[in-house]
């Protein structure tokens, strides 16, 4: 039993140490894959920008609408402690946006962010908060960013800065869609 | 006071079946909410050919739609004590088909810890096929243990080194962006004191969580702290899944902090 307790100690002591080491980080598509394995901390580092999603898009007279913030926002339930579908795919959405900012942070010189998987599903996020996408009863187009537009067009996914205020979204420099509102 | 094996491993069991249950459960529900997955553009991420091919199968509806059943109902048994080695390894095998559906991770932390309580579910029947099912069993529990403990002392610790943490502006500012938020403008956890107080009494309790293992009462404290935390988490970012997953690792804190 003190020898459990010796180990236990080591170990404990060992991972304090190894949390004040600057630490490598790997990648890989299968580490990506299987990164449930690894608990990731970086969830607690700063409270720098975060990354949102903000769409616009034009209706039948090529009328552009307000941009629209695609953020979960959605009415607490007691219930939801058991069954919680639609709170945690808008908190998947979520993440796939983070998952778009850091592929275009890293996107290299001559790489096309169109072809990265996050892209395509973050389209089809926008695609879909036009055309009436809900998380549970909460529809993703709120009507205080005016009427939702009857047509989509790609042109008006903006992946902007929380910090700035909606009237001033400030595309990402190597977004190809890049469109000052 | 004391919990011991069988009843560690009936409460593990129950609390991991569970968890497994309500997460079987959404998965079902969410076939017909979510718009955005589509398989035909994620099995770009996949490198190896052959797996995709196989994937391309199995997350077609019905195969996809008889896997999740199966989960269900694998983890139905598990509660009711039934699940043997196949069970272990067929909740594991499903549990990394699950990640690779949905890009590596659906609900963050939750997928860890629930593969944290599959791998020790599995470890206890491979195990046990070696040495005598209750070594394997008090070996897989430490590993449980080991695993949840960690997990709470890197919290603590990171937040601890964060000066953001430390003031407590942080606490606020995560409040504010929860998927229930914003906070009200009179929300008591504006407060700048009682938002300090509050993160400084979150980071030394998780940055100390690993004494539990001194004494089964400490233990105790601790794992109640922990249910009421994780409650919070739940009420401020809807994260159920977190709330399940690692109330199903204390039977093993409090198994190895009885020995």
């Amino acid at each position: 039993m003190e020898f459990t307790a010796l180990l236990t100690v080591a170990y404990f002591v060992l991972l304090a140490v190894a949390l004040r080491k600057r630490q490598r980080t790997v990648n890989g598509p299968w580490l990506f894959l299987l990164r449930a394995f690894f608990p990731n901390w970086q969830f607690f580092h700063g409270l720098g920008p975060a990354a949102r999603l903000w769409v616009r898009a034009q209706d039948g007279q090529g009328q552009w609408s307000l941009w629209h913030p695609v953020y979960p926002r959605l009415p607490r339930q007691a219930s939801h402690l058991l069954h919680n579908p639609a709170v945690n795919l808008a908190l998947s959405h979520q993440n796939l946006v983070e998952h778009l900012a850091t592929d275009i942070h890293d996107l290299a010189e001559n790489a096309d962010i169109r072809d990265c998987v996050s892209y395509q599903l973050v389209m089809r996020l926008a695609r879909d908060a036009v055309q009436g996408g809900r998380w549970g009863d909460i529809p993703w187009w709120n009507s205080r960013a005016g009427p939702r537009p009857r047509h989509f067009n790609s042109k008006c996914v903006c992946c902007g800065w929380a910090s700035q205020a909606m009237n001033s979204c400030c595309c990402l420099r190597k977004c190809p869609f890049a469109h000052e509102p | 006071m004391n919990l011991d094996l069988p009843m560690a491993i009936r409460a593990f069991e129950i609390l991991l079946g569970w968890s497994l249950l309500l997460q079987s459960a959404e998965y079902l529900r969410l076939r017909a909410l979510d718009r955005v997955g589509d398989w035909r553009i994620q099995r770009a991420e996949v490198p190896s050919a052959r797996v995709r091919q196989g994937l391309d199968w199995l997350y077609q509806p019905a195969p996809y739609a008889g896997m999740l059943w199966l989960r269900a109902a694998l983890a139905l048994a598990l509660m009711l004590g039934q699940a043997g080695l196949g069970s272990a390894v067929l909740l594991f095998a499903m549990a990394l088909l699950l990640l690779l559906r949905w890009r590596g991770a659906f609900n963050g932390g939750s997928d860890f810890m629930t593969l944290v309580g599959l791998t020790g579910l599995l470890l206890a029947h491979v195990l046990g096929l070696f040495t005598n099912p209750a070594r394997a069993w008090h070996v897989a529990l430490w590993y449980v243990t080991v695993q949840s403990l960690s997990s709470y002392f890197v919290s603590g610790w990171v937040k601890l080194m964060r000066p953001e943490w430390r003031t407590g502006r942080a606490m606020t500012v995560f409040l504010d962006n929860g998927v229930y938020g914003p906070l009200s403008d009179r929300s008591i956890y504006r407060w700048p004191r009682l938002a300090m107080l509050c993160s400084w009494g979150f980071t030394l309790w998780e940055g100390l969580f690993p004494i539990a293992l001194l004494d089964v009462r400490l233990a105790v404290v601790f794992c109640a702290i922990a249910t009421v935390f994780h409650f919070l988490v739940f009420w401020f970012f809807g994260l159920n899944r977190f709330f399940w997953a690692w109330l199903s690792t204390f039977p093993a804190i409090l198994y190895a902090a009885s020995g």
